[in-house]
């Protein structure tokens, strides 16, 4: 594969003769919603860009500086493609940290592939894919949703009640959720959708209400998942069955910077992910952090070759093991996913008390080596009639 | 009851690309190790462990019958053509292997995995028409039997309650018609009952 032309981007030849300018300018492209109604995720992911950028600038050893150049699709997925576009346009930027919602990561792609780039993608997701082009930096579902419900179900029972935005993680996480919920003996008593952005909760409390589930998967997003947390606080007041001590509401992308927005109605709730900020921590979300350990293993490949293309990061995936925020971590050359690790938290007071840990977990995006007795213990047997 | 798994069990597969070195070959390989599948890629000639592989992929454009260790469309396990050349000719013998999914080339970043799905269940659809029609080519065979084992109930007078009669049998043992009438056609000769006069 050819490697990524690149100019130098800051013509300091001149100055570095001079040994005022020793570092090799790079820019980047920073891909992230400043408004909207995931606002909060996005926020944190590009806080972690940017933190990663200022350290590694401000790092005297670093041979390179990391120059942002900087897009706000607005919330709007019809933005994410022409403004990834304009990126690689408008600089020299050929890798892009960004993308908080699959739909706007699927929309990316086409410009990714067509203008030979590469996107870091630091939030979790429904898996299923494995494009050359996107380096995919948080959990993938055997990292979130098929351990999350390996601890819900021996815990509280396999009777589940499902919710998703209307968009593809929603749609997707549900489908793989329907198939782990039968495989442990139980049963979807519900399946609801909310268009991103909706507040009106209360068909869907009141189904809940009925069906008395388990537990309940939220992959409701942003403001839908505030509006559905408080009210169904408001549901366990009336009825001790929905506290989150016997029926929980669990996520595989609540992390501690939608905490504030949630309040007291997340309490005793759980979620899953591959960092929970411990006190004091050194992040606020994994967001956060893995939007950070992307900049980081970016700028650890083009500092030691900064003409680095795709077959270049490719073969460093394969031969190398990167020092992250998030800990060691390793790529999977094939199918460019981190491994990481597991954690279960347990909202509390502001934060996530950790529930369970596992290490490095290797990514599986396709579900490929899950087996069902292994993650849920010998299927019992039913009687058939 | 029976319900569709969602979750495709593919880790650990095998397939065989059977394509000359090409960055084709790079290409599905590593959508198929990004899946989790075991690749092997040969050419010209299918190794005799693909017998026991899980997917073929081939080359449309450039393969031959030879290359096969099985008659054109018996192959035992799903095949997914990958087509360059759209010439009708390659087409057509493409379709003789009767592949269960196709990719185009130049294959790119996606495709594999569709392909995959696809041709599995495109196989195993075939594969369950294929034992239905011989089932039921089966019960067509034994229509004589039937007969027989009528006539050898009705003892000359009324059909419609041999045949009926034939079919509780059936009921009561828990087997087909057929089977039932072959039972009691064997019964019959064995007793030398009357109706050898009937056997064809």
């Amino acid at each position: 594969m050819p490697r990524m032309p690149r100019p130098s981007g800051g013509g300091c030849g001149a100055l570095l003769f001079l040994g005022i300018c020793l570092k090799r300018r790079i820019e980047i492209g920073i891909l992230y919603s400043r408004s909207g109604s995931y606002q909060l995720v996005s926020d944190a992911c590009r806080m972690g860009a940017m933190r990663a950028i200022a350290d590694i600038n401000a790092d005297r050893s670093s041979g390179i500086e990391l120059v942002p150049v900087e897009r706000d699709p607005q919330s709007n997925a019809d933005r994410y493609a022409t403004l990834c576009e304009d990126i690689f346009k408008s600089s020299s930027a050929r890798h892009v940290v960004g993308c908080v919602t699959s739909w706007s990561r699927k929309e990316t792609i086409p410009v990714l592939e067509k203008a030979g780039g590469m996107l870091w993608y630091a939030c979790p997701y429904e898996g299923f894919e494995a494009n050359e082009h996107v380096v995919y930096m948080h959990a993938c579902p055997n990292q979130h949703l098929v351990p999350l419900l390996a601890h819900v179900v021996p815990r509280f029972g396999a009777n589940g009640f499902l919710l998703g935005s209307n968009y593809i993680w929603g749609w997707e996480m549900n489908r793989v959720a329907r198939d782990l919920i039968a495989d442990a003996g139980g049963k979807v008593l519900g399946e609801r959708y909310l268009r991103i952005g909706e507040t009106d909760v209360s068909r869907l409390i009141g189904e809940i209400r009925a069906t008395r589930p388990n537990f309940i998967l939220n992959n409701l997003i942003g403001t839908s998942s505030y509006a559905f947390l408080a009210a169904y606080r408001d549901l366990g007041d009336e009825d001790p069955t929905f506290s989150p001590e016997t029926c929980p509401v669990i996520s595989c992308n609540l992390t501690e910077g939608e905490l504030p927005a949630i309040g007291e109605s997340g309490r005793g709730h759980l979620s899953v992910g591959p960092y929970f900020a411990p006190r004091p921590a050194a992040f606020g979300s994994s967001f956060e952090a893995s939007a950070y350990a992307s900049v980081q293993v970016m700028a650890d490949v083009l500092s030691r070759d900064p003409d680095a293309g795709p077959a270049e990061f490719s073969r460093a995936f394969a031969e190398r093991r990167f020092s992250t925020r998030l800990g060691p971590i390793a790529i999977d050359a094939h199918s460019q996913h981190a491994t990481l690790p597991v954690i279960i938290g347990r909202i509390a007071d502001g934060f996530f008390e950790v529930v369970s840990r596992e290490d490095e977990v290797a990514p599986d995006p396709y579900l490929s080596r899950y087996d069902p007795a292994r993650t849920f213990g010998r299927p019992r047997l039913r009687v058939v009639s | 009851m029976t319900r569709t798994p969602r979750i495709p069990n593919l880790g650990g597969a095998r397939a065989f690309i059977l394509h000359r070195p090409h960055p084709t070959v790079q290409a599905i390989t590593r959508q198929l190790s990004a899946i989790g599948l075991i690749t092997l890629d040969c050419w010209p000639e299918l190794p005799p462990e693909a017998l026991a592989a899980d997917f073929v992929f081939f080359d449309a454009d450039l393969g031959f019958d030879e290359q096969f260790p099985w008659k054109p469309g018996e192959a035992p396990m799903p095949l997914v053509a990958l087509i360059g050349s759209e010439a009708p000719g390659r087409i057509e013998w493409a379709l003789s292997h009767k592949a269960d999914a196709q990719l185009l080339k130049p294959v790119g970043n996606a495709g594999v995995y569709s392909a995959l799905l696809i041709a599995r269940q495109s196989f195993e659809a075939r594969k369950h028409l294929a034992s239905e029609i011989a089932a039921l080519r089966q019960r067509v065979a034994e229509r004589q039997t039937i007969v027989r084992a009528v006539t050898a109930l009705s003892k000359g007078t009324d059909d419609d309650r041999a045949y009926a009669q034939l079919r509780s049998l059936a009921m009561s043992w828990q087997i087909s018609v057929e089977d039932a009438a072959r039972r009691i056609v064997a019964m019959t000769e064995e007793e030398g009952g009357d109706d050898q006069s009937h056997r064809a």
